[in-house]
C-alpha cells in the first residue's frame, strides 16, 4: 500500500508542503515547485495595486496542486476569518493556512487568537490548517475543535535554525490524532529529515528553498529529505544508548 | 462615485463588479472580492450591481508562505 498522507480526506504522496513566497521570480518558484514535487503550496492575500501590472500567481503553478491561502497579515481572529473568507468566496479553496501573528519580530502566532479563530472558520466549514507555536496542550484544544492538521514551528519563520522546539513536537506528535506538519524555521534538508524520522507527518518549507543559491537543486533535496526521513520513521528509528555496542565479533580476534 | 482600496474611483452606469475589473484592467486569475464589508461569490462578479458610495476591496493570491 502506498504511504499516503491524508488530510481532511484528501490524499497526498508528498509530505513536503512549499511556501511560495521570497523567489526571485516566478519562473524559479515554478521550477522549484516541479522539483519538490509539492501537491500543495501557500499563497496570501494582498491587495491589488492596479497601477502595477504583476503577474498572477496562479498560473505559475501546475492545476492538480491544491492552493492553500494562508491569512498572513492577519493580528486578530476577525482580521483572519475575514481573509479566509474573502479567499473563498473569490473562487480559492476553501482550505486555510490559518496564521494569526501580532508579533513583527519573532513572528510567533498568537494562541488564543487562532483558537477563536480557528471556531469560527470550522463552523463556516473551512479546512482548517492552524500555524502555532509548539504547544501540545493548544494542539490538542485545536483538533478537538474540528482542525485538520496542527502545524507547529520547529523556530521562528525564516530563520533556518532547524529543530528548535524538537522536545515540544515531539509531544505534539505523540499525541496528535491529526497530521502534524512542521512548519516554519527548517533551515537545511536535514532538519527536515529529523522533523519526518521523529513521526512527523508532513514539513512546509519556504524561505530554505526559496532563499538557496539554487532553489530548484535545493527543492529536490528537501523532497529526497522528506522522503528518507519519513522512510526511516516507519522502519523504527533505533534506541539511542550512551554506551558503545560493539559491531563486530568480540571474540576470534588474531 | 465608489471607493476601490482606498481611492475613490468613477463609476460606470450599470457597472458591474465583473465590468469594474475589466476596466481597472485586471486580467484573468483570481480577483478576490469585498464590497461593503461582505465578500462577493465569483460566481455574482457578473450580476452585482455597483452603487454609489459603494466601497470595495479588492485582493488576489500572491507569494507567500
Amino acid at each position: 500500500m502506498e504511504d499516503e498522507l491524508t488530510i481532511a480526506g484528501r490524499a497526498f504522496r508528498s509530505r513536503l508542503i512549499l511556501g511560495t513566497g521570497k523567489y526571485e521570480s516566478f519562473d524559479l518558484m515554478r521550477s522549484a515547485v516541479a522539483a519538490s514535487g509539492a501537491e500543495m503550496v501557500t499563497v496570501a492575500v494582498r491587495r491589488i495595486d492596479f497601477d502595477e501590472a504583476a503577474d498572477d500567481i496562479t498560473s505559475f503553478l501546475p492545476e492538480d496542486v491544491l492552493l492553500l491561502p494562508n491569512t498572513s497579515g492577519a493580528e486578530t481572529a476577525e482580521e483572519a476569518v475575514r481573509m479566509a473568507r474573502l479567499a473563498r468566496a473569490g473562487g480559492l479553496p476553501d482550505w486555510v493556512k490559518l496564521e494569526v501573528i501580532p508579533d513583527p519580530l519573532y513572528l510567533l502566532p498568537d494562541p488564543v487568537e487562532t483558537l477563536r479563530a480557528a471556531e469560527t472558520l470550522l463552523e463556516e466549514g473551512f479546512t482548517v490548517l492552524p500555524y502555532i507555536h509548539a504547544d501540545p496542550v493548544l494542539a490538542r484544544k485545536l483538533e478537538d475543535l474540528g482542525c485538520s492538521t496542527v502545524m507547529p514551528l520547529a523556530a521562528p519563520i525564516g530563520s533556518g535554525r532547524g529543530l528548535k522546539l524538537r522536545d515540544a513536537i515531539r509531544i505534539i506528535v505523540e499525541q496528535a490524532g491529526v497530521p502534524v506538519v512542521v512548519d516554519a524555521g527548517l533551515g537545511a534538508p536535514s532538519h527536515a529529515a529529523e522533523s519526518m524520522e521523529m513521526g512527523a507527518d508532513a514539513v512546509l518549507v519556504n524561505t530554505a528553498i526559496a532563499r538557496a543559491g539554487d532553489p530548484p537543486a535545493m527543492a529536490r533535496a528537501f523532497r529526497l529529505a522528506v522522503e528518507a526521513g519519513r522512510a526511516g520513521f516507519l522502519a523504527g528509528v533505533m534506541e539511542e544508548q550512551l554506551e558503545a555496542s560493539p559491531s563486530s565479533p568480540v571474540g576470534g580476534t588474531l | 462615485m465608489i471607493t476601490v482600496n482606498g481611492r475613490r474611483r468613477e463609476r460606470s452606469a450599470g457597472e458591474t463588479v465583473a465590468s469594474l475589473l475589466a476596466r481597472l484592467g485586471f486580467e484573468g486569475g483570481f480577483a478576490l472580492v469585498e464590497r461593503n464589508g461582505e465578500p462577493v461569490d465569483r460566481e455574482q462578479y457578473g450580476k452585482v450591481e455597483l452603487e454609489d458610495g459603494d466601497s470595495l476591496v479588492i485582493a488576489r493570491p500572491v507569494a507567500g508562505g
